[in-house]
């Protein structure tokens, strides 16, 4: 019966490897406040989770390089630990957890998507942990009366009623035919509802309601139906894979549509990738790099993308941006409240009123940004081909005028 | 045997003790033991009968769905508490909350079973790579199809009613921890109470030869069926804990999560050894270390060392970390080695 010896030595020898491995670093030490994020690194979310990661880096470098954060005449450095969630609200909540209780993780950063998000407010609210986060939109967040939850965002109900009133506006008010396809998740199944609110409002009809799988690289099936039915607008959301793929399979089967309204264009680097295939299509859009938001580190848009440009070596998309917002909004809440206390800290994220490049973030009772209104783009290409997100809508910001209808595959 | 019974209780105090002597562990410990309760079930298919399914996992994410949802739906409306936007919120009692999950668990427990008892009377006469192939269709038919019912959050997965407010703030993981660690024991126990009775040796025949265990006289569908259908008990029960436990059900990502844990749970069975009691909970343990430190410190190429890992034990552990041992050390699993053959054998090599 030697092998119960063996396994006696096993056991002991992980409650040696688990006590070993019990170090925690407070979430200040010496002069470092240190956030906890975990990020999509790998996975159906990583090439958002690295936008995500990007944002929050250059804005953890830019206030570091700019006198850090100035609590109680002390000035202190910001640093992240990061964690790979792989995509997996499960590996998220547990990583959460995993931050809190192991690695004395005080404050938290978000991750990328709504599913993300909502896996980890349950813990970050147990325990009393302010999180800042700058992706997760699904409109289900800010109504579970969480109070240590806020979002720099807008919340996904919002992202393309902008798109449908404006159809139903160029219809002479009338209501418009809708064909729709959301991905089976949180984010794109709020958009959806955002959707239903408005083609409700409008007295608009839907005639395609489509659920696209998660991994999602083929809607044909939808496009068949919206060839043969011929809806004003079609509406496709499904993070960055939703709008390459929708873009892709609508420019091999032609497919006619007087409006595409689409999310996470510009996370897609959809004109860069499909130039003039992606031609028309509509986009909501947190932020757009030419609206006239200010601030202190950043300047303006222009001057952000500018810099993210010069270090990551694409344009930012806005997830990147809000990602920065978000410890802008960390570092005005530490000052005001002058303290590390968890609690002080938590109320004075909650009065936060500020203007960042990004755009104005003031927090509702339940956590949204209610000082920010989408925008909406179309991709706009000249004659070579080069092509560019411009905003169209709303009118205040709009640096072009919408081109209504999409002229037709045959015409192009 | 009463070494036997020393070890079982240092494994007894240690699992009661761990949360306490490891407060900042729980998560991991908790899960911990719902990966060695996946492994050990799937041991019963994968190890001793010869089905690999990997369609455990299904029992798994039915055991998650159907606990959240009794436990809400007995106290609230169910459609209203997942309704997309989530504009009512609920809060349950601490009572509610309890006697909630305790029948939610006894239906996760219950109707998998069931299940697993009909979809076995309908597969499991195919053998083989043919059973193996079915079994991962089961898995993500249910996710698929899971993603589309509106009354469980369809697309927008579930919440789990949160743990009520009690003062204690250590209170849910050790609520959680014991939960798991409390079945992981009865699983251990009734497996091995199963496995020292015939119904192990007809599991073995299947194994070996499925043809002459039916000559012989026995009904190898009704046993088939029956260990099915105790891997599924006891898979709902992990699923219900698990669910609680993350307070999110996600259709594909985390209830039938196939990818993960559906695989999870084979590679930790081999890992250990299948075909022996310990070596699932060897494996699971051994996996879940790996995995953490991992994690941690390889980060962004966790799954390249994670399969690393799989090859490594493949070439070098093809009968498991237990197979391994028992060819080295024959005798301390109570094989009788003539010592002379043995050197003969050595030597030979």
């Amino acid at each position: 019966m030697k092998i119960k010896n063996i396994i006696i030595t096993f056991v002991s020898a992980i409650a040696i490897l688990f006590s070993t491995s019990v170090v925690s670093f407070a979430k200040v030490v010496g002069d470092k406040i240190i956030l906890g994020a975990a990020i999509s690194l790998t996975g159906k979310y990583s090439s958002n989770g690295v936008h995500t990661q990007n944002g929050y880096n250059m804005a953890v470098d830019r206030i570091n390089e700019m006198g850090g954060v100035k609590v109680g005449g002390k000035t202190y450095m910001f640093d992240i630990i990061y964690y790979d969630d792989e995509s997996n609200p499960k590996r998220a909540a547990q990583l959460a957890e995993r931050l809190i209780s192991q690695d004395g993780v005080e404050f938290m950063l978000g991750p990328y998507s709504s599913g993300l998000t909502k896996a980890i407010a349950p813990v970050t609210e147990k325990y009393g942990v302010p999180m800042v986060e700058a992706n997760g939109a699904s409109r289900s967040l800010f109504t579970k009366g969480y109070k240590y939850l806020f979002a720099v965002l807008a919340p996904a109900n919002l992202y393309l009623d902008v798109a449908i009133e404006t159809a139903v506006a160029l219809n002479g008010g009338k209501g418009v035919r809708i064909a729709q396809a959301f991905e089976q998740d949180a984010f794109s199944q709020d958009v959806r509802l955002g959707i239903l609110d408005a083609a409700e409002r409008t007295g608009s009809k839907i005639i395609i309601d489509d659920k696209l799988p998660k991994e999602l690289n083929d809607m044909a099936a939808t496009l068949a139906k919206v060839k043969a039915v011929k809806p004003d607008v079609l509406v496709v959301s499904g993070h960055t894979k939703g709008a390459l793929t929708a873009i892709r399979q609508i420019a091999e089967m032609k497919v006619d549509v007087p409006m595409l309204a689409m999310t996470h264009c510009d996370a897609a680097k959809l004109s860069k990738q499909h130039g003039k295939n992606s031609q028309y299509a509509l986009c909501a859009s947190q932020w757009h790099k030419t609206l006239t938001y200010k601030d202190d580190f950043f300047k303006d848009g222009m001057t952000y993308a500018a810099d993210f440009e010069k270090l990551f070596g694409y344009d930012p998309p806005y997830q990147s941006a809000e990602s920065s917002a978000a410890l802008l909004v960390f570092k005005d809440a530490f000052e005001r409240a002058n303290t590390f206390d968890q609690k002080k800290v938590r109320d004075a994220l909650a009065a936060t009123n500020m203007q960042t490049f990004y755009g104005n973030i003031k927090f509702a009772e339940g956590g949204q940004n209610v000082d920010k209104p989408m925008v909406l783009f179309q991709v706009m290409c000249d004659d070579a081909g080069k092509c560019e997100n411009k905003v169209v809508a709303p009118l205040k910001w709009a640096s072009a005028e919408l081109i209504h209808p999409i002229p037709k595959w045959s015409e192009r | 045997m009463n070494k036997n019974i020393i070890l079982y209780g240092a494994i007894l105090i240690f699992g009661i003790a761990a949360p306490f002597i490891f407060p900042a562990f729980k998560v991991q410990l908790s899960i911990l033991c719902i990966l060695i309760i996946l492994a050990i079930t799937w041991n019963v298919q994968g190890g001793e009968m010869g089905y690999n399914t990997f369609g455990n996992i299904l029992f798994y994410g039915l055991g998650m769905y159907l606990c959240a949802s009794v436990q809400v739906g007995m106290f609230f409306p169910l459609g209203e508490w997942t309704e997309g936007g989530g504009e009512k919120t609920f809060v349950h009692t601490p009572a509610q909350f309890f006697q909630g999950f305790a029948v939610g668990l006894a239906v996760a427990a219950v109707v998998p079973a069931i299940i697993a008892g009909l979809i076995g009377y309908s597969i499991l006469g195919l053998r083989g790579h043919y059973f193996a192939i079915c079994t991962l269709g089961l898995g993500v038919a249910a996710g698929e199809i899971s993603g589309g019912i509106e009354i469980i959050g369809a697309g927008q997965g579930f919440t789990t009613p949160p743990f009520p407010n009690v003062d204690r703030l250590e209170a849910r993981g050790e609520f959680f921890y014991f939960c798991s660690f409390i079945v992981l024991v009865l699983t251990f126990l009734a497996v091995k109470a199963i496995y020292s009775t015939r119904f192990k040796l007809v599991l073995n025949a299947i194994r070996d030869n499925e043809d002459k265990a039916e000559a012989m006289g026995i009904q190898t569908m009704k046993y088939k069926i029956i260990g099915w259908m105790i891997s599924a008990f006891f898979c709902g029960l992990a699923g219900g804990i698990m669910g609680g436990l993350v307070g999110y059900i996600d259709s594909t990502d985390v209830a039938f999560d196939g990818r993960e844990m559906g695989v999870f749970m084979v590679l930790m069975a081999i890992l250990g050894g299948k075909g022996t009691l310990w070596g699932p909970v060897i494996g699971a343990t051994l996996f879940h270390i790996f995995k953490e430190g991992f994690w941690t410190f390889f980060l962004g190429w966790q799954y390249v060392a994670l399969g690393v890992l799989i090859v490594v034990i493949v070439i070098y552990f093809p009968e498991g970390i237990m197979g391994w041992l028992r060819e080295k050390y024959p005798e301390r699993f109570g094989e009788v080695v003539d010592e002379a053959d043995r050197k003969a054998q050595v030597t030979l090599k």
